[in-house]
């Protein structure tokens, strides 16, 4: 047993911290808002020279190889700056899926570019009412050099700046993973403005041509595959929720401190103080649950209990320290020109993305009865 | 970051569970189910604590010098954990939280008598602190140690002595310096034989355990037993919470009501059919369950590990206490609620499920968020240590 994170990890951890710092200046997270994307290229850029893109991608792939446990410290560190990457579909569900699971020609083809900053891989895992990739309604048809996949996913980042969108579909008989391109014919993208602020797409699919060498995985491997992308997506958005609501609670201590009413600070009110005081706990119970599922997926030990146990608790975190962050803050805490509204949107953003609170406990629960059951035949 | 025990440490705890099985006798069990022995103190919980210590199990985690093994902080607690789920009454504060204190601090005769008995299993030590009018602001508490010559002359009245009516001596905090200004600076430690002249005590029953309350008529007691520095005792007081702690909120205790609830529910028949595990309600209960439980698991693992470390976080010793207690709360009832109305029936009645653990556990929780450091307190400590904020008032 040791929670010590190792020395490379937290020189990662502070490296991001630092170029991260300086590229979500209040100014320039506004001006990014104005824009049609919310894609922050130079902040890429610095992220890949520094090698952070790399993190959980091969030294022959041009990455660092440290690991999933470190690519996750890296999107606490995203949530806890609002910056705005999209590191989680880009570097976890996509790179650290083909890392894992694509062909060697694919990885050199593909991952490189990822290090590098040049090529982004997006990633498209939900669907309506559906955030479980292994069991997609997109529908595959196989054809002479390839696959037609038909159907719609939603909610998806960076679209439009991607070169290739990671995803998967159904044969009927078994499931495939696919890159598409989404400058294929047959694509449309339907712009979905969504809590965060950000725009994201509505991906709709009619018959789109996809080539052999773009299908990453079918079948048992394709299941294999996308059941790591749904493990892994969920446990990063916990590490950013673990970024974001240590920085609301910080946010919240501070101010509270500082704002008088009656006369006197209003984190002297033992009923203030006390609702920052349990935002704490939540914070460091997430940070937990969450260290142990990505520490799990890094030794490649089942994890699902885990990352479920994350996930769910990512999900009542963010928010209720969301909430006890904003009603501490008064009108403040509503306030666009005040920097705490960020991070409430990214919140309920990150509670809905890739199963709720209370869907995931369903999925839990499930397991346990199915667990009992033949235990006491 | 590996949040696994090791394999070594596997093996201890396995050791542990394996012999408290032989403690938990099945004459020990006819004891306890009466209410008077439920916390230890009759004759068959006497026998199995003194074979725990003629067996070495006592005072693992003391030094070599002492006769312990000087375990580490971790497996210090997989042998607290095991014992605890084992439903065994093991005086922990009398092992783990006093007797370290009283080993480092006493005189040398007293340190042999104490320290050499409860290493051997026969002495149990009660803990006097609190008084009817001195709770969770302890340090306003009255009970009086005056000098007199060699002596000490003890007066005053403690509330909530639990294991007095057993115990062999009281760890009786007193005040032994009246100037009001010196509230935490006037404490003074004593250790008081319970068969010493002037000391008697009267069964405080409550919705669980039984307590006492315990009086202090003029006690004369020799200075031999007054354990560190006169006026230095909040100290001694605080230095052991922590400790303390740590053996109220361990995870096997509650796991294992937890699995003992899952298998119930997969055996039980449904109403309209199946199983009762088979139910969404009962599923959701139960996934609310465990993914806190495996909070109580994570959080005592990194505390144990810290501690191994260096001195605890303040902070994090706070969280550990609230989230703990009030999740325990809220597992017995979620629980529970899974047991529906069977959940009521209590250990020897028929129909009792788990032999009406739950059941009792429920009467017992109340006391785990104001007890051990009322959680309000533990939360101004989290806004003060972890945030920077100010005190409140
Ligand atoms: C079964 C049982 C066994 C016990 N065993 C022992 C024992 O062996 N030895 C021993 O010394 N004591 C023992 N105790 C006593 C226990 O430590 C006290 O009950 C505890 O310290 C709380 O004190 P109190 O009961 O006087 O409550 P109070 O201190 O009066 O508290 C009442 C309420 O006020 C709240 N409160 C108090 N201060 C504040 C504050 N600053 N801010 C906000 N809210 C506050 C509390 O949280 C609580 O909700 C035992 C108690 C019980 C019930």
């Amino acid at each position: 047993m040791n929670f010590t994170i190792s020395e490379e990890q937290q020189s990662a951890q502070q490296l991001a911290q630092q170029i991260l710092s300086d590229f979500t200046e209040v100014d320039k997270l506004k001006a990014m808002e104005q824009q049609q994307q919310s894609f922050d290229a130079d902040l890429w850029q610095a992220l890949a020279k520094a090698g952070l893109l790399g993190l959980d991608i091969a030294e022959e792939q041009g990455g660092t190889g440290l690991g999933f446990s470190s690519l996750t410290t890296l999107c606490e560190e995203v949530g806890r700056t609002v910056a705005p990457v999209p590191v989680i579909p880009v570097l976890v569900s996509a790179a650290g899926t083909l890392r894992r699971f694509a062909s060697d020609s694919q990885k050199d083809q593909w991952l490189p570019g990822v290090a590098s900053g040049t090529t982004v891989i997006g990633a498209a895992l939900e669907e309506y009412n559906n955030d479980d990739p292994t069991a997609p309604s997109c529908s595959a048809q196989k054809m002479e050099g390839g696959y037609a996949i038909s159907g719609t996913k939603i909610c998806v980042s960076a679209a439009t700046s991607a070169n290739r969108i990671l995803l998967s579909a159904h044969t009927g008989d078994e499931l495939i993973v696919a890159l598409i391109d989404p400058r294929a014919a047959g694509i449309t993208l339907n712009p979905q403005l969504v809590s965060t602020g950000e725009t994201r797409h509505e991906l709709v699919m009619a018959k789109v041509q996809v080539p052999t060498e773009d299908i990453v995985a079918t079948g048992s491997e394709a299941l294999a595959a996308m059941d790591w992308a749904h493990l892994a997506t969920r446990t990063a958005l916990a590490a950013m929720a673990v970024g974001l609501c240590d920085k609301m609670m910080r946010i919240t201590g501070q101010y509270t401190s500082e704002r008088e009413q009656f006369g006197r600070p209003i984190a002297t009110f033992q009923a203030v103080s006390h609702r920052v005081a349990d935002c704490y706990i939540d914070v460091e119970c997430l940070r937990l649950v969450t260290q142990q599922a990505a520490s799990l997926i890094d030794e490649g030990r089942p994890a699902k209990d885990a990352v479920q146990i994350a996930k769910i608790w990512c999900g009542n975190a963010a928010h209720r320290v969301s909430q006890a962050a904003q009603h501490c803050h008064g009108g403040t805490g509503v306030d666009r020109d005040y920097p705490l509204f960020r991070y409430c949107q990214w919140a309920r953003q990150i509670e809905l993305t890739s199963g709720s609170s209370a869907q995931i406990t369903g999925e839990l629960g499930q397991a346990i009865c199915a667990e009992y059951l033949p235990k006491v035949g | 970051m590996n949040i696994e025990l090791t394999a070594q440490q596997k093996a201890l705890q396995q050791e542990v569970r394996e012999y408290m099985k032989t403690v938990m006798t099945p004459e020990l069990l006819e004891e306890i189910k009466i209410p008077e022995f439920k916390e230890g103190g009759g004759p068959e919980f006497r026998k199995q604590y003194a074979r725990m210590g003629a067996d070495g199990w006592i005072g693992l985690s003391w030094s070599k010098e002492l006769g312990g093994r000087e375990l580490s902080h971790v497996e210090q607690y997989i042998f607290t954990d095991e014992v605890v789920r084992s439903g065994f009454a093991y005086p922990f504060l009398t092992t783990e939280s006093t007797t370290p204190v009283i080993a480092a601090n006493a005189n040398a005769e007293i340190r042999e008598e104490v320290v050499g008995g409860v290493k051997q299993g026969k002495v149990v030590i009660a803990i006097g602190y609190s008084e009817p009018n001195a709770g969770t602001d302890l340090a306003s508490l009255t009970t009086k140690a005056e000098r007199d010559g060699d002596d000490w002359i003890i007066n005053g009245q403690k509330m909530w002595t639990s294991l007095a009516n057993y115990a062999d001596y009281v760890w009786l905090a007193a005040r032994t310096d009246p100037d009001e200004t010196k509230k935490h600076k006037g404490l003074t430690m004593f250790l008081v034989p319970t068969n010493i002249e002037g000391f008697s005590l009267t069964p405080v029953h409550t919705l669980g355990v039984r307590t006492n309350a315990t009086y202090y008529s003029d006690v004369r007691l020799p200075d031999k037993y007054r354990v560190g520095e006169v006026n230095a005792g909040w100290k001694l007081i605080t230095g052991q919470l922590n400790i303390e702690r740590l053996s109220l909120f361990t995870h096997g205790q509650v796991d294992s009501l937890y699995q003992g609830v899952c298998e119930w529910a997969a055996e039980t028949a449904a109403p309209k059919g199946g199983k009762v595990i088979e139910q969404p309600w009962v599923q959701h209960n139960l996934a609310t369950v465990k993914s806190g439980l495996e909070v109580v698991k994570l959080i005592c693992w990194k505390q144990v590990w810290a501690m191994d470390q260096g001195p605890l976080n303040m902070a994090d010793a706070s969280v550990a206490k609230v989230y703990s207690s009030e999740f325990f709360v809220e597992l017995y009832r979620l629980l529970l609620e899974v047991m529906g109305q069977a959940g009521t029936i209590a250990t020897d009645s028929p129909g009792a499920v788990l032999r009406g653990k739950l059941e009792f556990r429920w009467r017992v929780g109340p006391v785990l968020t104001f007890g051990g450091g009322a959680n309000e307190v533990q939360r101004d400590i989290i806004a003060m240590a972890g945030l920077w904020m100010p005190r409140t008032r």
